[in-house]
């Protein structure tokens, strides 16, 4: 297998992204923004400020970062266990191809998807907020992708049931460094080795707002998500690819 | 029988499969373990079209589903042509068709085709006529534009089929090829078969189907609960003595049948079935009864060679 024709299969990764996913990440962002935003704008009216100091600008940026984090949860779901569950895997990979490369390409054409849906969406937020920044917006869900994906592309090599595990770890990580994350006992340096979601926020607000972000959060964040996304590469080169 | 068959006595042409000493054991999460396969050891060679049969989890799935690298044995290897399994898979591609056909039902038959071929390594100027060449070899035609989801079983196999004939491979592995193939396709599909037949490609076939495999292949493993309990020439020029029950139908003169065939016993209208020693005692009785003015319209061993040696082997003399 030439990489050039598993380059071209990526259009069909592509298109089947589109239809079966990237639709319904463009369906419930654009209703979900519009349900929680679109009264409070039609409520004030010509007083509404599509700028920072808007008092709704918190809650869209929360909204923006919610639905990044869904969506690669609907990006991932089942990105390498569907096949596996189903049998697809069967005839794909009786083929002269890789299945590393294949879910590797497959796990940035999907990055390409979302990152795309992001786009649209976030056009779609300049109507409210003409300072919301496309090119920031896309740059934080790259950074989120990367880093909760790698995790979720893990997962779904290593179990079935990835967009539940994945939804658990990163909530659970977001509870227990809650609870724990501010201390010096053992439970305190435990929960460090969780996914790094309390970065999330301070790096979504500075990048969205001001086209910055701290270097060592992004570095931890992408570092985290990758060696994940490498272990995952590592189970499918060394493990069975039948259950 | 053709030709190209090897005999027990040929060996293989060129080495191409070798099991060594393959084991598979499963293990669930609570430490109970099941043995699918032990101590499986065969070579297959090149040119030549196996046969591998066996009850229902004797293990020939597991075998298969290593053979193309998406299990690991527990002990032992896998090699084709020197390489382990998966590693030949993804150099060079192996026509597969699997047991349980598993294609995305939104596809549609022609689409699911042209991935497949993006995926075998075809290029843009082959692609199109090979997918057309498998789809009218395939009688699919009718088909092409339907979704996965609507077609039936029997279509859906021969859309499977289609699938692992997409590239000229080397390596056929066909898992229970006519299943739901209705009588037509699959006399069809052993034409297939046959065709595909040639000196530098190797074909294996499980099925449960020993008259197929009788037909189609060389030799036929015989496996049982993991193991290989022995490998069969499918040539009648080694039937083993145990073929010995016959039905012989006449078109006329029935009487003369006894006359020849003393212990016959009337098996219906004009049919007898007739007990001999071996062959040879079945040859000079037919040509004494034909020498005597009888019609043979047919004569059908009760068991084949094959469905004899798969009873004993798998512990049914009966």
């Amino acid at each position: 297998m030439t990489g050039a024709r598993l380059g071209k299969y990526s259009l069909w990764q592509f298109r089947d992204f589109a239809i079966e996913r990237g639709l319904a990440i463009l369906i419930i962002g654009a209703l979900w923004g519009f349900v929680i935003l679109e009264p409070a704008h039609r409520g004030m009216g010509p007083q509404w400020r599509g700028d920072q100091t808007s008092p709704f600008w918190v809650i869209a940026l929360q909204l923006a970062a919610t639905i990044v984090s869904l969506s690669v949860l609907i990006a991932l779901n089942g990105i390498t266990s569907t096949d596996r569950k189903s049998g697809y895997y069967r005839f794909i990979f009786s083929k002269p191809v890789s299945p590393v490369l294949y879910y590797a390409q497959l796990f940035f054409v999907h990055m390409a998807g979302v990152l795309l849906s992001m786009a649209i969406l976030a056009a779609g937020m300049r109507v409210l907020f003409p300072v919301f920044s496309i090119k920031w917006f896309v740059v934080y869900t790259a950074i989120i992708y990367i880093a909760m994906g790698g995790i979720g592309f893990f997962l779904s090599v290593a179990t079935r049931y990835d967009w539940l595990t994945l939804a658990a770890v990163w909530l659970g990580s977001r509870i227990l460094r809650a609870v724990y994350g501010i201390g010096d006992d053992w439970r305190s340096k435990a929960v460090q080795l969780l996914p790094p979601v309390h970065r999330l926020d301070q790096v979504a607000n500075s990048l969205i707002e001001r086209g910055t972000a701290p270097a060592g959060d992004v570095v931890w964040l992408l570092g985290y998500g990758l060696v994940f996304f490498v272990v995952g590469l590592v189970i499918l080169r060394k493990g069975s690819l039948a259950d | 029988m053709s030709a190209a068959r090897h005999t027990d006595n040929d060996g293989p042409a060129a080495l191409v499969i070798e099991f060594k000493n393959v084991g598979k054991i499963y293990k669930s999460l609570l430490g109970n373990s099941v043995k699918a396969v032990e101590e499986f050891s065969l070579v297959v060679g090149d040119g030549e079209i196996l046969g591998i049969a066996g009850p229902n989890g004797a293990g020939k799935t597991t075998l298969i589903a290593m053979l193309l690298g998406y299990l690991k044995p527990t002990t032992g290897s896998v090699e084709i042509d020197g390489m382990s399994a998966r590693q030949y898979v993804e150099r060079n591609g192996i026509g597969y068709l699997s047991e349980l056909v598993a294609i995305p039902p939104k596809w549609r038959a022609e689409t699911a085709l042209t991935r497949y071929a993006i995926l075998s390594g075809l290029s843009d100027a082959d692609l199109p006529a090979r997918v057309r060449y498998v789809i009218d070899l395939l009688g699919l035609e009718e088909h092409r534009d339907k979704k996965v989801k609507a077609l039936s079983k029997g279509i859906l196999q021969r859309l499977g089929l289609a699938q692992a004939l997409l590239r000229d491979e080397k390596l056929l592995v066909l898992d229970e090829p006519t299943h739901g193939l209705d009588p037509l396709w699959t006399q069809r599909f052993r034409d297939i078969v046959d065709s595909l037949r040639r000196p530098d490609r190797t074909i294996l076939i499980a099925s449960h189907n020993l008259d197929e495999l009788q037909r189609l292949a060389d030799r036929v493993a015989i496996i049982d609960r993991g193991r290989l309990q022995r490998v069969v020439s499918t040539s009648y020029e080694h039937a083993p003595p145990a073929l010995t029950r016959f039905r012989i139908a006449v078109a006329a003169g029935r009487d003369q049948v006894r006359t020849v065939f003393p212990d016959a016993v009337e098996a219906g209208r004009d049919e007898f079935d007739v007990t001999v020693h071996s062959i040879q005692q079945l040859n000079a009785g037919l040509y004494e009864l034909i020498a005597n003015g009888v019609l043979v319209a047919s004569v059908m061993p009760e068991r084949s060679a094959l469905e004899q040696q798969f009873r004993e082997a798998v512990g049914e003399t009966q």
